[in-house]
């Protein structure tokens, strides 16, 4: 699903961002996401939809760690042709997966620093788990761009550090019913902080094979 | 009579303890079909009931089975990686996935296995290649494992069979497809289900059966889907199918079909009644067990109350023809011991009181000892009116003189016999002889209206009598005896009379003096009989009176007077 809208909008995303290259100064785009009824929506990543990706060189290595018998952090937002390790912290095995075609991994059954980074050289969502520990569950974002935010607990983000020109910005949600670019948005970006607001319907949370009755417990 | 006879006591007895047994076995039998029957209706009823409950917790707990194993078959790694492949057209290897389909088919023991992707379109299908490609996003366990992204279970019909569904999802880790996994429900499973249960086991709508432990056989089945619109209630009904009774119960089973499932539970009553049936024909072997000991009991009984009772009445009859001797010999304590002991003692009885009868007869008249014996005699004694009539032979001393002693008694005794027979033959009682005469009563101690007249009969009689017996005397040449008889009546007091060993019935007073008198005035007038002028008064005019004397008479002042009292002259023959 992912591999063929994603293709058609980094088309569309492209002549934007050549646009706003004409712009040479810095400025910034704030905004919040809510549901609906007007919630926030904690969690989501907004970013800038680029039609050619744009591998960020100044971090080359990102890492998932295994802590608990869980993903550290859930969600990772990544810049496309990032590496990523999964250092294990438990003392047990563990075997990360992955069977989203964005990326088809696997590291089997490794403790600590044994398993070699995997490198994420396509745009799009990879979901990953743990072959043994049904309820380990994280998710890889791969990103066109460094330009990216995650909302915080009220719904909130800035994506600083653009030069003006025009864009195209998505939101993304794991338990989002729209597609990124459903949630499309042109923003001028000029001296002033341009303020988008998404509002993105939510699927109810997945119900997922539980871990002592919680996933949080060790 | 025949022993059959209602009128006898054997049958009677027999009839009585037939008709009590019968009563008590109609009773036995009428209360075990109307308690056990019920008893074995609300035990099938209520086991029906629990094995509806059974059937709805074996089908849940056979579905969580099947998830178990589905969820279990789910999880496994290398499923999951065939299964991710569809996600790349370019390394989707559907061969595998079918083949995998047919190896967890074999494994799991269930009958389908169906594999689809996250959206539901069938990948991959073991039965039902035919289906692949096709989207079941709307298929009843699958659309609810859709929404849910959760395991789901449902009861549904594929290609005409009834299948119990589970559909789990494959997690790697978010849904990436299903697992479709089904057990079929067929007459093998009701089958199953009915060794368990022990009942019939049916699963139906109104209009098809999927699965029997019946027969299939098609009129069966279609009585089954006739039955069900009857039988859809809480409480079991009775059906007969094919001749046998059954409690049926319909139990619904949640299923996604056209019509609403149920899984018809059915107990034969009639087997379930077998042992009361048992039961009732033994009581009824036992009652005419019992029959037949009242049949014996009957005869015996009656055997031994008729047997005596039978002789104790061959005895009675021998009562009335005088044997008197006759005693039964029943050595019983019962009532009928008594009742022979009781004959026993009335025929002793009637024998010692006939003894003394005759004994008491040859010293007084018979009639004198039955009114005695009778008690008709009253001990302290009555005044009554009597007849009394004293007769005397005329010449008797004489004739003694002449006469050898051996001769005299012949004579007198031949005489005397005439003269008791006379007067017994007028009801008088000769009372005692006095050498040459005796001395009669008559309306005493038998009363009698007619004394007089009997008195005065009795006399002719004697005279008549007299005439034969000297006929005979004169022809064997001796002299004739010449008596005289005299007849008084009056009233006198007659009673027992003397000390207790030598006590006799006796008449005394001045009647009976006169009398004698009278009867010594016969030499005087040379008469035969004379009588009172008290007896002459009440004669009819049958009896021939001749003279008539006022004559003074010894211990009286005042003179008597007598009548004579003729023979009767014989009927002059007309010319």
């Amino acid at each position: 699903m992912y591999r063929h809208n994603l293709s058609c909008i980094c088309i569309v995303a492209l002549a934007m961002i050549v646009s706003g290259r004409l712009n040479a100064a810095t400025a910034a785009i704030s905004g919040s996401v809510s549901v609906a009824d007007g919630a926030p929506v904690t969690d989501a990543v907004v970013f800038v939809q680029s039609p050619v990706p744009e591998p960020d060189k100044s971090r080359p290595m990102q890492v998932v760690d295994q802590v608990n018998k869980t993903f550290v952090p859930g969600l990772l937002p990544i810049v496309v042709g990032t590496a990523v390790r999964f250092p294990n912290h438990d003392q047990i095995h563990h075997h990360v997966y992955s069977f989203s075609p964005t990326k088809t991994f696997e590291l089997p059954l490794y403790k600590g620093e044994a398993a070699a980074p995997v490198l994420f050289d396509k745009v799009g969502a990879v979901k990953i788990g743990c072959n043994i520990h049904d309820w380990m569950s994280g998710i890889i974002l791969v990103l066109p761009s460094r330009h990216f935010a995650v909302t915080d607990s009220s719904g909130h983000f800035v994506l600083d550090d653009l030069p003006a020109g025009t864009y195209t910005v998505v939101a993304w949600h794991a338990l989002s019913k729209l597609k990124p670019d459903e949630t499309a948005q042109s923003v001028q970006v000029g001296a002033e902080v341009a303020t988008v607001t998404f509002k993105l319907p939510l699927a109810p949370p997945r119900p997922r094979p539980a871990m002592h009755g919680n996933r949080a417990d060790p | 009579m025949r022993w059959w006879d209602a009128r006898t006591l054997r049958a009677r007895i027999f009839i009585a303890f037939s008709v009590l047994i019968l009563a008590v076995l109609l009773a036995t039998l009428g209360l075990t079909q109307l308690i056990v029957g019920r008893d074995t209706g609300q035990t099938l009823s209520r086991e029906l009931r629990t094995t509806g409950q059974v059937f709805e917790s074996l089908l849940r707990e056979r579905a969580i089975r099947l998830q178990t194993n589905s969820t279990l078959l789910a999880s496994d790694f290398a499923l999951k990686r065939v299964f991710a492949t569809h996600f790349d057209p370019a390394s989707y290897d559907s061969e595998t996935l079918a083949s995998a389909g047919l190896s967890y088919r074999q494994r799991i023991g269930v009958q389908l296995v169906w594999m689809t992707d996250e959206k539901g379109t069938l990948l991959a299908a073991s039965p039902g290649e035919g289906r692949i490609g096709q989207s079941l996003a709307s298929f009843a366990p699958l659309k609810d494992a859709l929404e849910s992204q959760a395991p789901a279970i449902a009861v549904v019909e594929v290609d005409n069979e009834l299948f119990q569904m589970v559909v789990v999802p494959v997690l790697g880790p978010d849904v990436i497809g299903f697992l479709i996994l089904g057990q079929v429900i067929d007459d093998r499973v009701a089958a199953r289900l009915k060794d368990d249960t022990h009942s019939d086991v049916t699963f139906l709508t109104d209009s098809r059966v999927f699965a029997s432990s019946w027969p299939d056989n098609s009129r069966e089945h279609s009585q089954l889907t006739r039955v069900l619109p009857e039988v859809r209630q809480q409480n079991p009904r009775l059906l007969s199918i094919s001749g046998e009774r059954y409690l049926s119960l319909a139990v619904p089973v949640v299923a996604q079909l056209e019509k609403p499932l149920y899984v018809l539970i059915q107990g034969s009553y009639d087997r379930a009644l077998a042992p009361l049936h048992t039961l009732q024909w033994r009581i009824a072997v036992i009652g005419m067990i019992a029959l037949a000991g009242a049949l014996i009991t009957g005869v015996l009984l009656a055997g031994g109350i008729t047997g005596p009772v039978r002789l104790l009445v061959n005895a009675m009859h021998e009562i009335p023809r005088g044997n008197l001797r006759h005693r039964l010999r029943i050595d019983r304590n019962d009532e009928i011991g008594f009742l022979a002991r009781s004959f026993n003692e009335m025929a002793e009885g009637l024998e010692e009181r006939e003894h003394i009868k005759d004994t008491f007869g040859r010293f007084v008249s018979r009639d004198v000892a039955e009114a005695v014996l009778s008690g008709r005699v009253p001990l302290a004694g009555e005044r009554r009116e009597v007849s009394i009539l004293f007769q005397d032979i005329r010449g008797f001393t004489a004739l003694s003189e002449k006469l050898d002693p051996v001769a005299l008694l012949r004579l007198l005794n031949q005489f005397f016999t005439e003269v008791v027979a006379a007067v017994e033959a007028e009801g008088g009682v000769v009372k005692q002889f006095t050498g040459d005469g005796v001395m009669a009563l008559f309306g005493a101690p038998q009363s009698r209206a007619d004394h007089t007249e009997r008195a005065v009969r009795a006399a002719l009689g004697i005279v008549t009598r007299l005439a034969s017996l000297n006929v005979l005397l004169q022809s064997a040449g001796a002299a004739p005896l010449q008596i005289g008889v005299g007849i008084h009546t009056g009233e006198v007091v007659a009673g027992l009379i003397g000390p207790d060993e030598r006590i006799e019935y006796g008449v005394v007073g001045e009647a009976v003096n006169l009398a004698s008198r009278i009867e010594s005035l016969t030499k005087e007038l040379t008469a035969t009989i004379l009588v009172s002028k008290e007896i002459a008064g009440r004669l009819g005019p049958e009896f021939v009176l001749g003279r008539t004397a006022l004559l003074p008479v010894k211990g009286t002042s005042r003179p008597v007077e007598v009548v004579e009292v003729l023979p009767r002259p014989l009927p002059t023959l007309e010319p």
